[in-house]
């Protein structure tokens, strides 16, 4: 299912994180390594605590790493100013977060429009509408979050993680919050995005269930990703 | 993103209306606050400069207009003769003692003017004729006094110090800084309502000759012995001055309005601070996926903006039907463009300021804690 021939997307090489020092020193990530290639899930798995989160959000440019590079488009990213890095997240990455994160008083559409615009995208209305469309919510753009089920807030949030067309989108346990079905379909949905339009799409989960979804899963433990494994229905 | 700050804004309508009506009763106490003070310097200087005088000149020292004392008669024919001096009148200003018609009294503050005199008289004449005040013992007062002096229409006769004063002219809105009603009436009869000495009188006031300088002239009146001159804009100052800050009045009323402007930041800037705290993970989403901070800021700062903008029209509303109460019990508010305009800017001013604590902790929010659970 991956397009595996093309270079990554987005790469850690060698990635360590720290944080304190002497005595209330933590190491939160050490030595991890890892690809993103286009058109590929990639499930990152773990107990609570193992570094997960801070994978992901080293990755999505959100955190800097202590030790270790990381690459975005192959052009290594890690020394850049802060003031450099909006300008690449808003390009490269969508996020998913379990809470959907959206403005209780804006629709569905302008919470997508929104996001278009403040990423300074054009015609946001009309791309917001687009995506909504997308994702199978094109009844449902003017209905405000508290007139939507679970699962359409989550693909109102992923047609906003899409605004701007970024080719990696980074889901932090985007399905913890819906039932076992809706979760299913909201996986569906990132699947097709993946296979049809070729984006690689990294989520951090608990839930096994959605390894039928993924080519491969990172797994962590203690701030070490002890193993990557391609699952056999990818192979 | 007007439209949609404002959908930000008005979802909880409640805390809205909190808001905006911090922001009303703000805009409210600075207008009728400052707008009572200028009327209060207005009626300070009401005299003044509703004369045609280019020039007054008054014993040395006095400091309050409404209490300059006495000065001789003689200075009347000094200053006349002055080169410069097209024409001078003598005025006098003093409290007399008006009888009431169920034989209590009211202090009224008698404004005596010279047979003929044209640099001073009446204005807002709406009944009766002010030229009739020149007749012993007729005098001219105004309608918005006659709760104080108890009449309730032209030709009532009353006593003033116990000389007999007949109302013969009735004037609209002319009132003194001191509450006792003014009195216009001619000199002679001044000095009667006063007990003031036939030879002296309070100010003698000037109209300089076509090309003199009043300012000039002033100077030059000012250099007599024992008297001192102001132009007609410098005497106004004075008298504001002297009242505004001399008595405390101007920072009684500056600092009820400076309240209003602390209580207008406190509740604007705890709402918006509140709506930004409850949006803190929807910010920090935006500034994950690469939202540049001022587009953030700018929507904060909109809130801030509707905000003032309601709050203005509202408090606006307030101070209008509080002037009209208060026209009713004699004060004046004036609501003037500038200090409408300022007011505006001011609180724009006020409720941005007030975002600023919601604009600091947007530009601080670390975009990975929306990851942090």
């Amino acid at each position: 299912m991956t397009h595996s021939s093309s270079a990554p997307l987005a790469s850690l090489a060698r990635i360590g994180k720290t944080y304190g020092d002497g005595d209330t020193e933590v190491v939160a990530l050490a030595d991890a390594d890892l690809s993103i290639n286009p058109g590929e899930i990639l499930l990152i798995e773990g107990p609570s605590g193992s570094g997960k989160t801070t994978l992901i959000s080293i990755l999505g440019l959100l955190l800097k790493p202590s030790r270790g590079s990381v690459f975005v488009g192959g052009r290594d990213v890690t020394a850049l100013p802060e003031r450099a890095l909006p300008k690449i997240r808003a390009e490269t990455f969508g996020f998913v977060f379990q809470g959907f994160n959206l403005f209780p008083a804006l629709t569905a559409l302008e919470n997508v429009a929104l996001a278009i615009r403040m990423k300074g995208g054009r015609h946001p209305e009309h791309e917001a509408r687009r995506l909504l469309a997308a994702v199978g919510l094109e009844t449902r753009m003017h209905h405000l979050p508290a007139n939507l089920s679970g699962g359409q807030k989550q693909r109102v949030a992923i047609a906003r993680a899409l605004g701007g067309n970024p080719p990696i989108i980074l889901g932090d346990e985007p399905t913890a919050a819906l039932d076992t079905k809706t979760a299913l379909g909201v996986m569906d949905l990132l699947r097709t995005l993946a296979t049809e339009q070729g984006r690689a799409v990294v989520v951090v989960t608990h839930d096994p269930r959605l390894e039928r979804f993924a080519d491969r899963v990172a797994r962590v433990e203690d701030g070490r990703v002890i193993a990557i494994d391609t699952l056999a229905h990818a192979a | 993103m007007w439209n949609l700050a404002r959908k930000i804004l008005l979802h909880d309508r409640i805390k809205f209306a909190v808001a905006a009506a911090g922001v009303s009763i703000s805009v409210m106490l600075v207008l009728v606050q400052i707008g009572l003070y200028l009327g209060f310097m207005q009626n300070a200087s009401n005299l003044i400069d509703h004369s045609h005088a280019d020039v007054w000149v008054m014993g040395e020292g006095n400091e309050n207009f409404d209490f300059a004392g006495p000065i001789d008669e003689r200075a009347y024919y000094k200053v006349a003769s002055t080169p410069g001096v097209a024409r001078a009148e003598r005025m006098i200003l003093a409290f007399g003692q008006y009888r009431l018609a169920d034989g209590g009294q009211q202090g009224v503050q008698v404004v005596g003017l010279e047979p003929g005199g044209r640099l001073l008289t009446p204005w807002h004449v709406v009944a009766g004729d002010p030229a009739r005040i020149h007749e012993p013992g007729k005098i001219a007062v105004d309608t918005s006094e006659f709760g104080k002096l108890k009449i309730d229409a032209i030709g009532a006769r009353r006593e003033i110090s116990g000389a007999r004063a007949e109302v013969v002219a009735l004037t609209k809105g002319i009132r003194s800084f001191t509450t006792s009603p003014f009195v216009f009436t001619n000199l002679d009869s001044a000095r009667a309502y006063t007990n003031f000495p036939a030879d002296k009188l309070t100010y003698v006031l000037v109209q300089a000759e076509p090309g003199v300088d009043p300012a000039a002239l002033a100077r030059d009146l000012d250099a007599l012995p024992h008297l001192d001159a102001y132009t007609t804009p410098q005497l106004s100052i004075r008298a504001r001055h002297y009242w505004s800050s001399r008595t405390g009045v101007g920072a009684g009323f500056f600092t009820t309005a400076a309240l209003g402007i602390i209580v207008g930041l406190v509740v604007v800037g705890q709402i918006l601070y509140n709506g930004t705290l409850e949006h803190l993970r929807e910010y920090g989403t935006l500034k994950a996926m690469g939202a540049r901070n001022s587009a953030i800021v700018r929507v904060i700062l909109y809130q801030a903006i509707i905000s003032a903008v309601v709050g203005f029209v509202f408090g606006g509303g307030l101070a209008v039907l509080s002037r009209l109460a208060m026209t009713k019990a004699n004060l004046t508010v004036l609501l003037t463009p500038n200090l409408v305009a300022v007011t505006a800017v001011l609180t724009l001013v006020m409720c941005c300021a007030a975002s600023m604590l919601s604009v600091i902790k947007v530009l601080r929010l670390d975009p990975a804690s929306v990851f942090k659970g």
